[in-house]
């Protein structure tokens, strides 16, 4: 069932100096006007340029209005760039595919389907047949923890419960690329907690590629291999900073690591002193 | 075993029918007025007229028209109103026709439509589909506006096209919000139809009620009134019954409490 991914496009990595890991993801000089007024522009990306490796996981951090979400967008295909280009394997990304699966903070899950039906639908679509679907959605349902909810509809749910529906939901099509922005954002603390380390563990797994938005920098540095910091008013990248802590992690191990700590703490004092150096905007 | 406030809500129709009869009654015995029968007379001539074949022939060729009206208007009008809700460029090219056609009374164009197409079923219809599509479109515009974009986005992402979204989002999640026009619609389904009725007089529910007043029948005039209404109150409970059932997954669990005392 589940699609092996091509590797046609091998000879283009030829020609740059060998990586360890091939590029799945590249943002190219990637810029976003946005029309504010009748006269009034408002530069929310300036020239970002960020590859991303097959089986990363990275974040995107940065203070609110930097153009987190616009440029999750472009990946996503949602939308496109005023300048630049985001590209997939090689190829040029237009539009939204399966083969990148968004998780919004908002849910966005379909109200008038049961939790089953939410996560059955894009198997469905995508034509694997309905028992298949079925049973693979349910076996997804457990996985994130909602067990006997199946038959439940949205409204019926607590947040959390619909932020791991929505996981569900994109997980069941198989994305080779998972776009979660700020998933986590809008949770208690505690639920939160469990989520990332059942996001943690459903990753390590199967490592899919994941690039995800969030305003948390313990967040950042717990999931993440690569963490991508970004300043405000141009949105620009500030710096990209590899996490080089062991996998498997377990929380309850790394917040005693001083190498975690350092790491959170080297970035919240970055963040502070951009924005004494920052002017106001 | 029902508790006390599902009782009250199941026979609180029943009452008001009941306290609006007994008003009608103590207002038609003080006014002892020749044109305003009493409640009771007027209940009186109800079985003379659906037992009369020919009144019932025209009662059901009046719902005939009314279905056949308000069903080709809900097919029209659904899709136009949701390509409008998703569509800039529909938007601006039919808003404009219908801010025209909006405050025209649908009756008032009939004696037209009558030189153009007679007095017979065709233009009766035709008011009764004009009645109709107006709210309809109306409410399933505002419901496609309001999709959440990122649900359509979300469908994107799983592969579906432009059109499979329109029709597996746009329309289920403007469902309640369409149903909400289709529901006024329908009063306006029978409210014009008793006006074309008035207006080509030939044959219909309207074509009794207005020969009973010109003879001065006033018992059969009210007993009609009566009819027309209970018609509307069951094809409207009836509706919202198929309603409920299909957007269950929007309707609040709890009623709104009016205080927490
Ligand atoms: N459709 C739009 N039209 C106009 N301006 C927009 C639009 N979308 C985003 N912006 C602007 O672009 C900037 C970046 O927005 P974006 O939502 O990407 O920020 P963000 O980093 O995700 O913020 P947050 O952390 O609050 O979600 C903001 O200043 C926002 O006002
Ligand atoms: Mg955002």
């Amino acid at each position: 069932m589940k699609v092996v991914p091509s590797r046609s496009n091998e000879w283009v990595r030829s020609v740059t100096p060998p990586k360890p890991a091939s590029a799945i993801i590249e943002i190219d000089r990637v810029s976003q006007v946005f029309q504010t007024s009748a006269r009034k522009h408002h530069l929310a990306l300036s020239e970002i340029s960020l590859t991303i490796e097959e089986g990363a996981f990275v974040s995107i951090l940065g203070p609110s209005g930097c153009g987190k979400s616009t440029l999750l967008y472009i990946v996503g295909g949602f939308v496109s760039p005023t300048s630049g280009a985001a590209r997939i394997k090689g190829q040029a990304i237009t539009r939204p595919g399966p083969d990148r699966g968004p998780v919004f903070q908002e849910f966005a899950l379909f109200p008038w389907k049961t939790v089953l039906g939410n996560v059955m639908y894009g198997p469905l679509q995508q034509g694997v047949r309905a028992s298949e679907a079925d049973a693979q959605s349910r076996a997804l349902i457990e996985m994130v923890g909602l067990k006997g909810y199946e038959n439940f509809y949205p409204k019926e749910l607590s947040g959390g419960m619909k932020q791991r529906v929505a996981l569900a939901r994109t997980l069941a099509y198989h994305p080779e690329v998972l776009l979660m922005d700020e998933p986590f954002g809008a949770l208690d603390a505690h639920t939160r907690t469990r989520l990332q380390n059942d996001l943690l563990n459903i990753w390590e797994r199967d490592r899919k590629t994941v690039l995800f938005v969030t305003h948390s920098v313990d967040e950042a540095v717990f999931l993440s291999d690569k963490v991508v910091m970004m300043s405000k008013s141009p949105g620009r990248i500030r710096q990209v900073i590899d996490i080089d802590l062991p996998r498997p992690r377990r929380r309850n191990e790394l917040l005693l690591d001083p190498r975690y700590q350092k790491y959170v703490v080297d970035i919240e004092r970055m963040f502070d002193e951009s924005d004494k150096a920052g002017s106001p905007s | 075993m029902m508790s006390p406030a599902t009782l009250t809500r199941r026979i609180a129709p029943a009452l008001a029918c009941v306290g609006l009869l007994m008003v009608w009654q103590v207002a038609s015995l003080a006014l002892k007025n020749d044109s305003f029968p009493t409640a009771i007379e007027a209940i009186r001539a109800i079985p003379d007229i659906l037992g009369d074949k020919e009144s019932l022939i025209n009662i059901l060729a009046s719902l005939r028209r009314m279905a056949i009206g308000f069903g080709v208007a809900v097919l029209f009008s659904i899709p136009l109103g949701l390509l409008m809700g998703r569509s800039r460029a529909v938007a601006a090219f039919f808003n404009p026709l219908l801010m025209i056609i909006y405050p025209v009374p649908k009756a008032a164009l009939m004696p037209i439509i009558m030189l153009w197409l007679g007095v017979g079923d065709v233009t009766k219809t035709l008011v009764i589909f004009l009645g109709v599509s107006l709210p309809v479109i109306y409410h399933s515009f505002e419901g496609a506006k309001a999709v959440e974009e990122k649900m359509l986005w979300s469908g994107a992402a799983m592969g579906l096209s432009p059109l499979q979204r329109l029709v597996r989002i746009v329309l289920p999640a403007a469902l309640p919000e369409i149903l909400t026009g289709c529901r006024t619609g329908l009063v306006l389904a029978l409210i014009t139809m008793i006006t074309s009725e008035m207006i080509a007089r030939q044959s219909g529910a309207g074509n009794i009620l207005f020969n009973a007043l010109d003879m001065g029948q006033y018992d059969t005039v009210f007993a009609m009134i009566i009819i027309v209404g209970a018609m509307g109150i069951c094809l409207d409970a009836l509706f919202d019954q198929v309603r409920a059932r299909l957007v269950r997954w929007s309707e609040p669990q709890f009623d709104m409490p009016l205080s927490f005392s």
